[in-house]
């Protein structure tokens, strides 16, 4: 498992770098073979008892922002590379570019706000402090379309963990898992560990056209809303109840026939899961199915507590059991 | 070629979104002056020159079409409901004489109207009236007009002064305009690259002219020319302005080598240029290209441009020379 | 063909949950074609060999919008997720039929106070309605209906003559229309029809079907929005009755210019009726198969529907037979 060293790395959407090098070097001599794509994607194969194929994908990127402009006084202007909510990134700590610049995202003292202290921030007015007052100052250490991500310390609390990007660092992490571990894979398996999903579900697609599975399973971190300010009727997961099993997301009906197989693999195997409850919100899954000629794909996550903010929470048995349902699923024919 | 001469032409003919094939037809007659092309029309009506060279597959693609209207229902009279293609601002044409293309092959005329401010009362004389308060007038040729005919904004384009032009269409025919001169660049170098200019319909249209057209050429680079909004201020972003040359584009949708390859080749040669800071997304051809096939590397350069989407856009020549200037020999050095 | 569109719209097969109406039109077409495919997400493409090499591809979606279960309370009331363009407002008062059980029940809605009622009615989403299904407890109602149980309207066919109603007009009106050409057209291209998966969750059967097909050209067929109501839509001039509508444009694609054309005049040769319709929203399959691989020209024949996406769909039969025959000769005819 490595999700405190997966979530560390700043990745921010198109910036994927960082991760992928990480990633690479950990899978790639056990590995039947691995490559990176034109536009960033990391596709290893493990060769199993057929030679059907099989896509398991968990993408790469998190959100965050980019510099746009570098002020006179030395600030830096941002804007966000995916869906962020600006009430959640005041005070936080950012890095910047290769260079790994540190950097935090201050904000009008309190004492000095008067009816604006409940609008949410506009994006306008959110600027990263990097310690100089000067633009040209800014410019020896910063560029125009750097990346800035949220620099935040992952702790593991025993069978809670948190920390930042844990949507899809999650699902990176149990990929490398199944590699490491040897499994008796039914299919050509095809471990692709995609970019600029937070973009709109960019990257997934491009690497299905090359390999042209014959089916995708894709593992995501998703929302719970398990919260005391939520009904429990309007939740779409909740968190140690096991891996979440989705029907249907947006712009996509998962295929039946994969998401009851998936279910009766579960039950058979005495595996806790959950019926993800909620259809808003989009994944890979959705882009590899209208690839090519089609490709049937179905999603399985770990479920988390407000991913897309610097600070997210999963729950490290709902962890262990997504990865002992894809890796007894990974043995199988699935039923197509 | 005379820029001026062949950006008025381009500006005058007519072709929204889909029934671009008076433009397509008037850049391929140009486009044949040249020696060492070979043009193609495809089955949706991408035009595509492609120009001798040897090595790598570089293709350029400038959108032909234009914002434009739609009728959709006879009212009384001479009155005629209407759609647009592409976003307009209602504001933007109030009080436009529009040119109709009826489905004989002749034209009828008409004017954008609206009630009058004396009959509107207080409250609505505060508001901007939607598509759905206007109307079209059809003052001539009302007997042989039929709800589906196409309608476009009749300016004349002209030299405003000596670098600045102005006219309609300027989105995107100055871009096509900037492919056409950098053909006739390319005549004075044996070039490294094997190039593809490509005039594609329909970016107005959710850009599958663009997409069908990279998806058969699969180029080892794509560089997409479209217009950016020039000399008005955006909160966050940098000034691009008019004649201070091509604005390059960063961000995801982006390849970052052959950013600094072009970044660097322009600074080499003293070409100026600008920033264009993309976000997660361009809003332009280049972001479908990008995963298209495989994916594609993609550049995109904007040539700024003044009041997008109204009747009169203004460009300066200057930036469409130095973007030429650019291109070519970025092309001839075979994208180094 | 009213028996035929009954048929069709009683079967209940919202997106993703397609298998059972794809039987009934495959069972429907099996004589009738020289051969057939299930492809790979699910969607049956059938084709009749012509007299030429050059392939035309006609595509109607066979889902229908529906519902999915997503949680159910101790006293075994249903709460719902949309699946495809379903309003709310169309289901308070509407019945929901679960087709794998057959189990039926009625929407329902929150208010703990007559004005609490009305403030929902006012801003209504799926937050504030349920699905009462007559359970004892949750546990019989977890039997009945588990969570991801696809439901659809649970609405009749009625028969008013020229005019029919049904649900999922939207779109096994152009699933009827599509068997109807094939079995009458003798055609000189090699006409290939997709019956197409999931166009309500945004195009998706669509945007392979086309893939490995590679038509010449394409036209999908699917209804359209209506403006002949009392306060329609008031820039649209689409009417029941006036025969099929030739798409110029919606919200997600302007139709090939030929194809219009082509269209069009078959249409006055042959003194068949037909509209022209720009749509101000909305979008069909043509959009996805147009952008296909390397680009399939692409445009949509409409039967023009009133109240689409409702229980209650109605067109008129005169404008379904003039599409046929405007597609028969289409598919029939030489270059």
């Amino acid at each position: 498992m490595y999700l405190k060293e997966l979530t560390e790395l700043s990745g921010v959407s198109g910036y994927e770098k960082k991760v992928r090098d990480f990633i690479k070097e950990k899978i790639r001599d056990k590995v039947d073979f691995i490559e990176e794509d034109l536009i960033g994607n990391l596709i290893a194969m493990k060769k199993g008892r057929t030679d059907k194929k099989l896509l398991l994908c968990a993408h790469m990127d998190e959100v965050g922002f980019m510099v746009s402009n570098i002020e006179d006084d030395g600030k830096l202007s941002i804007i966000p590379l995916g869906g962020i909510d600006t009430r959640s990134i005041i005070g936080k700590k950012v890095i910047v570019g290769e260079k790994e610049i540190p950097g935090i995202i201050g904000f009008k003292a309190i004492h000095l706000q008067r009816d604006e202290i409940y609008d949410p921030p506009k994006m306008e007015s959110i600027k990263v402090d990097i310690g100089v007052t000067k633009k040209t100052e800014a410019e020896s250490k910063v560029k125009i379309g750097d990346f800035v991500a949220f620099s935040v310390e992952s702790i593991n609390h025993g069978s809670w963990f948190s920390g930042k990007a844990l949507d899809d660092r999650g699902g990176c992490s149990i990929l490398i898992d199944i590699i490491e571990n040897g499994i008796d894979l039914y299919y050509e398996t095809y471990f692709v560990f995609s970019v600029q999903e937070e973009l709109g579900l960019r990257g997934a697609g491009v690497s299905a056209e090359r390999i042209n599975p014959d089916l995708a399973i894709v593992i995501e971190t998703t929302t719970s809303g398990d919260n005391p300010e939520f009904p429990s009727d309007r939740r779409s997961t909740e968190l140690g109840k096991g891996p979440a099993i989705t029907f249907a997301h947006s712009g996509y009906v998962v295929d039946e026939r994969l998401f009851r197989w998936i279910i009766d693999v579960a039950r058979e195997n005495n595996i806790p899961y959950q019926i993800k409850r909620r259809t808003v919100g989009g994944t890979d899954a959705r882009r590899i199915a209208t690839t090519l000629a089609g490709i049937p794909s179905a999603v399985i996550s770990i479920p988390a507590r407000y991913i897309h903010s610097p600070m997210s929470i999963i729950n490290l048995d709902d962890y262990d059991n997504t990865l002992k349902l894809v890796s007894i699923l990974l043995t199988k024919e699935a039923r197509l | 070629m005379i820029i001026t001469d062949v950006l008025r032409s381009l500006s005058s003919a007519d072709g929204p979104s889909g029934y671009e094939y008076r433009v397509i037809h008037l850049v391929e007659e140009e486009a044949k002056k040249f020696p060492n092309v070979f043009v193609d029309i495809d089955q949706l009506g991408n035009l595509i020159v492609k120009r001798e060279g040897q090595g790598k597959k570089i293709a350029l693609f400038a959108h032909t079409d234009e914002i434009g209207f739609l009728l959709t229902k006879k009212e009384s009279n001479n009155y005629w409901r209407f759609t647009t293609i592409g976003g307009i601002d209602p504001k933007a044409i109030i009080s436009q004489r529009i040119k109709v293309y009826t489905r004989d092959g002749s034209l009828a005329w008409g004017v954008v109207g609206m009630l009058e401010p004396h009959l509107q009362t207080e409250e609505t004389r505060k508001k901007v009236p939607s598509l759905d308060d206007l109307f079209l007038d059809i003052i001539d040729g009302q007997d042989k007009v039929n709800i589906g005919d196409i309608g476009v904004f009749s300016t004349e384009p002209f030299l405003l002064s000596e670098r600045y032009f102005t006219g309609k269409a300027l989105d995107n025919r100055v871009s096509c305009v900037t492919l056409l001169y950098t053909l006739e660049l390319l005549n004075n170098f044996i070039p490294k690259a094997e190039s593809y200019f490509v005039f594609n319909i329909r970016e107005e249209d959710g850009s599958p002219g663009a997409k069908t057209v990279a998806y058969r050429l699969k180029p080892d680079l794509a560089i997409v020319l479209d217009v950016t909004h020039g000399d008005v201020p955006v909160p966050s972003m940098p000034k691009v302005e008019l004649g201070k040359g091509p604005a390059l584009g960063i961000g995801p949708v982006i390849d970052y080598s052959y950013f600094e390859k072009l970044k660097s080749l322009a600074e080499s040669i003293s070409v100026s240029y600008q920033m264009e800071p993309l976000g997660a997304r361009s809003g332009t051809d280049t972001d479908i290209i990008q995963i298209t096939r495989g994916g594609i590397p993609t550049l995109l350069i904007s040539l700024p441009l003044r009041y997008m989407h109204t009747p009169y856009e203004v460009v300066n020549i200057r930036d469409i020379e130095e973007t030429a200037r650019l291109l070519s020999y970025f092309i001839a050095r075979g994208g180094e | 063909m009213k028996d035929l569109i009954r048929k069709l719209t009683e079967v209940n097969s919202p997106s993703g949950r397609e298998s059972k109406i794809r039987e009934v039109i495959l069972n429907e077409l099996r004589n009738f074609i020289d051969g057939y495919e299930i492809d790979k997400l699910g969607n049956l493409i059938v084709w009749k060999n012509g007299r030429s090499d050059k392939k035309v591809l006609l595509d109607a979606h066979i889902d229908e919008i529906g519902v999915v279960s997503s949680f159910i309370d101790d006293k075994g009331f249903i709460r719902i997720e949309a699946i495809g363009g379903i309003s709310a407002y169309n289901l308070i008062g509407s019945r929901i039929v679960f087709p794998d059980s057959g189990i039926e029940g009625v929407v329902g809605i929150e208010g703990e106070t007559p004005q609490d009622v009305q403030k929902n009615l006012k801003e209504l989403n799926f937050d504030k309605i349920f699905v009462d299904i007559g359970a004892k407890n949750r546990e019989e109602a977890e039997r009945l209906v588990p969570i991801g149980t696809f439901g659809v309207y649970s609405a009749g066919f009625i028969d008013l003559g020229k005019r029919i109603i049904s649900k999922a007009m939207d779109d096994r009106i152009g699933c009827a229309v599509l068997i109807e050409t094939i079995k009458m057209s003798n055609p000189y291209y090699k006409l290939y029809g997709a019956f197409s998966v999931q166009e309500e969750m945004g195009l998706v059967g669509a945007s392979v079907v086309a893939f490995n097909i590679k038509p010449d050209f394409a036209v999908a067929l699917d209804v359209t929005a209506w403006s002949d109501t009392p306060k329609g839509y008031k820039r649209m001039s689409i009417e029941l009755g006036k025969g099929p509508a030739i798409k110029i444009k919606d919200n997600a694609s302007i139709s090939d210019r030929s194809i219009v054309e082509k269209l069009r005049s078959i249409a006055e040769k042959n003194s068949i009726p037909y509209q022209i319709e720009i749509l101000i929203f909305g979008g069909t399959d043509a959009a996805a198969i147009q952008r296909t691989s390397a680009g399939i020209p692409s445009g949509t024949l409409s039967i023009p529907c009133r109240y689409v996406h409702s229980p209650h769909e109605m067109i008129d039969i005169e404008d379904a037979e003039n599409a046929v025959k405007l597609l028969k000769a289409l598919v029939e005819e030489e270059e």
